[in-house]
């Protein structure tokens, strides 16, 4: 990740992370990863392989619509949102490399299963992205997880890193970078090299996720 | 028959010694110094002491009930033995010594008298002086009996009324009776009735002499129960004998047998118990479990079955999991994660509706909901129960279920020891959980072939089964874990299925020995 990092100190853009199009829980990703058979509807073809989309079935679109709802109340929008950050973060897991490996088991046969690599790590954005953290650190109990906080400058209004923090050996792991919303297309068009992985992908890009979800303004 | 209205309350069934050693007139009285078994808890009972375990005076059976349906789903039906005959003439003996020579568990006894219609005001007057005919075809509501009888038959629970002698009106509260292998059916006017006579399959005819019968009375009321020599006779003289050669002597003709001499006559009950035996061993097969494991084999698994999707990480976890050397620690942190796969798979097989919402920004969202009335989790003691905090994390404020079934060691079959279950789970979808099926893929198909509404979903299923019923490759030997697991059902409603019978496919399931 650190090339999306060193990028990203210079010239992260959150005001249009927010604009144009809109993605919920995205995970955002180095690339190198597994290819996946599956491709993105049609019109979200022209990201090639660089975007992933979990698997859509009507319970996660129930989540999605509970979470769209403005009358949702506060308490169940943490809720379904903590449900659907979850499906997002086992399948941005899904990403990471593994290798094949086989276990004996208690009734002393084998079972052929596979082991994930260590040397990962999380990153999430300030402050929408620590909503995510719990669900990563729900599935890997010893993850590493840092922080960036990205504000925009009152004077040059231009976006500037502000804070980050990474765990030691940043340029050998592989990196979960946690947001709820940004723009697949600003994304990928500067960093070429990540992957996202989101649960859906909006014309009309919704905002105040972390206002909802942390009750703040 | 106005002794009864001395009767403090109730149930008939309930205040007769059931105890073959003991006195057995049916006289309340007998009942209180009968040192009932206690009911030890039947979980750590053994099982030579459970053969005949007593809980009620009413139902005998072993720690809990074994299954009363076959391996392809379909209801065994019980044996229904009527039993007709005069007042005091050893009809309850009879039907002691048919359980307990029978030694089959789970015989439930019905008696006629709770179904005395509701009185009123001036027949409660007339009882009250007497003068009410307690014996008369007209006085039990055998609508109501034959219903409930029915229902028993068909292996539903039914609520029973509890007749109150007193105000000569049904108390509010009834008693739950489950359906058993073997149901009897006594009352002195049991053959009076078409309806009741059509649901019997064997019809005895307890006769003894009258004199006998006089005698017995006449000892029962005036040793028992203080009542003057005068008033028995003139009771007897107005309303039992002739109610007895009028209603009940006749319907000795729809009967099979005639037992004469009663309770005393032990050649005629050892032949009611050779033809029931036999009736039994054509309608309850046991080795349920072992036909379970040969049946369907080496087929294609079931179309109603669901498996989670074979991710890496799902694989992963099973690795973990499946793992001989895992810590428990790491046991329950992975399986913990596979649960919530699992479940979350599982509530998108749930049926969903269209849902258009407003967002915060104004505009029109077209989402879905669930589209079904509410939903239930149902654990099975005691591996599903670690199911239940995944359940409670994806679905709020859900309520579970539990039933335990355990097996019983004496016999190796599954036995029902306990359910409780949320109320109107018949209008609920329900997630029934299990973390193991113990006899995998075979169980599996029988899930599916004998009740094909049911969804099954599961993380993995592993091909075989040993001849130990362990299944290979496997997950946790000691405790027979085995593949983890979840059955869902769906649309219970449709067919119309009570508490009872919900549990009954649960059985499919069987536990391993803990």
């Amino acid at each position: 990740m650190p090339e999306l990092l060193a990028k990203g100190r210079k010239d992260t853009q959150e005001e249009s992370l927010d604009r144009a199009r809109g993605e919920k829980c995205s995970v955002g990703m180095e690339n190198g990863v597994a290819p996946s058979d599956e491709k993105p509807p049609n019109h979200l073809q022209e990201f090639g392989p660089q975007l992933k989309i979990i698997k859509i079935n009507e319970q996660v679109r129930e989540l999605q619509t509970i979470i769209r709802d403005r009358e949702t109340e506060r308490g169940d929008f943490v809720f379904y949102a903590d449900r659907l950050i979850r499906l997002v973060v086992e399948e941005g897991l899904n990403q990471l490399p593994y290798e094949s490996c086989s276990v004996k088991t208690p009734t002393g046969a084998m079972y052929e299963g596979l082991a994930f690599q260590r040397g990962n790590c999380g990153v999430s954005i300030m402050r929408s992205g620590e909503a995510m953290e719990k669900g990563l650190r729900d599935c890997c109990r010893s993850i590493r997880i840092g922080k960036i906080l990205i504000k925009v400058n009152e004077e040059t209004k231009t976006p500037m890193v502000y804070y980050a923090k990474f765990p030691p050996g940043m340029e050998q792991r592989r990196v979960l970078l946690m947001y709820p919303l940004l723009s697949v297309e600003l994304v990928l068009k500067k960093f070429p090299s990540v992957t996202i992985l989101t649960s859906e992908v909006l014309s009309d890009c919704p905002s105040s996720f972390g206002q909802r979800y942390f009750g703040t303004d | 028959m106005a002794e009864k209205s001395e009767r403090p309350c109730g149930l008939a069934i309930n205040l007769r010694s059931i105890s073959p050693t003991e006195d057995s007139s049916g006289s309340c009285d007998s009942i209180s110094d009968t040192p009932s078994q206690p009911p030890s808890s039947p979980l750590k009972s053994k099982p030579e002491n459970v053969r005949m375990f007593r809980r009620s005076n009413r139902t005998i059976y072993t720690a809990g009930r074994p299954p009363w349906y076959d391996s392809q789903g379909q209801l065994k039906e019980p044996f229904v033995i009527g039993l007709c005959g005069g007042s005091a003439s050893g009809k309850t003996t009879v039907a002691n010594k048919i359980i307990e020579q029978l030694g089959v568990p789970w015989v439930s006894m019905l008696s006629l008298d709770s179904f005395y219609k509701v009185l009123t005001q001036e027949q409660h007057e007339a009882a009250n002086r007497n003068e009410y005919n307690f014996d008369h075809p007209d006085s039990f509501d055998a609508d109501l009996a034959a219903m409930v009888l029915k229902k028993l038959k068909e292996g539903k629970s039914v609520q029973v009324p509890i007749y109150d002698f007193k105000s000569h009106a049904r108390l509010e509260q009834k008693h739950d009776l489950y359906g058993a292998n073997v149901i009897i059916f006594e009352g002195i006017m049991a053959f009076a009735y078409k309806e009741l006579r059509d649901l019997m399959d064997m019809k005895v005819f307890v006769d003894a002499d009258p004199d006998v019968r006089l005698a017995r009375r006449l000892k029962r009321d005036i040793a028992e129960r203080q009542r003057d020599l005068v008033g028995v006779l003139q009771q007897y003289n107005k309303f039992v004998k002739p109610a007895f050669d009028q209603y009940i002597a006749p319907t000795v003709v729809y009967a099979d047998i005639v037992v004469p001499r009663g309770g005393e006559n032990s050649v005629a009950i050892d032949l009611i118990i050779r033809h029931v035996r036999n009736q039994l061993e054509q309608v309850l097969p046991m080795a349920f479990r072992a036909q379970l494991r040969s049946a369907h084999q080496g087929q294609p698994l079931p179309s109603s079955l669901s498996i989670v999707e074979s991710t890496p990480q799902v694989r992963g976890l099973h690795s973990i999991i499946r793992n001989e050397e895992a810590s428990r620690d790491d046991f329950i942190f992975y399986s913990k994660r596979l649960m919530r796969i699992l479940i979350e798979h599982a509530l998108s097989l749930l049926p969903f509706t269209k849902n258009v919402v407003t967002t915060m920004e104004g505009t029109k969202y077209e989402g879905r909901k669930f589209d079904g009335k509410r939903l239930c989790g149902v654990s099975i003691l005691r591996a599903g129960e670690t199911m239940e905090p995944a359940l409670e994390s994806v679905v709020k404020d859900i309520r579970v279920g539990k039933i335990l079934i355990q097996t019983n060691e004496y016999t190796s079959e599954p036995e029902l020891h306990y359910h409780r279950l949320p109320k109107g789970i018949n209008d609920d979808h329900v997630l029934l959980m299990d973390a193991t099926v113990a006899t995998g893929a075979a169980g599996v198909h029988t899930i599916a072939y004998a009740y094909p509404k049911v969804k099954i979903v599961t993380a993995e299923v592993d091909p075989e089964v040993n001849d130990k019923f362990h299944i290979i490759p496997g997950i946790v030997s000691g405790r027979m874990r085995r593949i983890l697991m979840m059955v869902y059902h769906e649309g219970i409603s449709e067919i119309d299925i009570s508490e009872q019978q919900f549990t009954k496919w649960t059985e499919f399931i069987p536990q391993g020995k803990n």
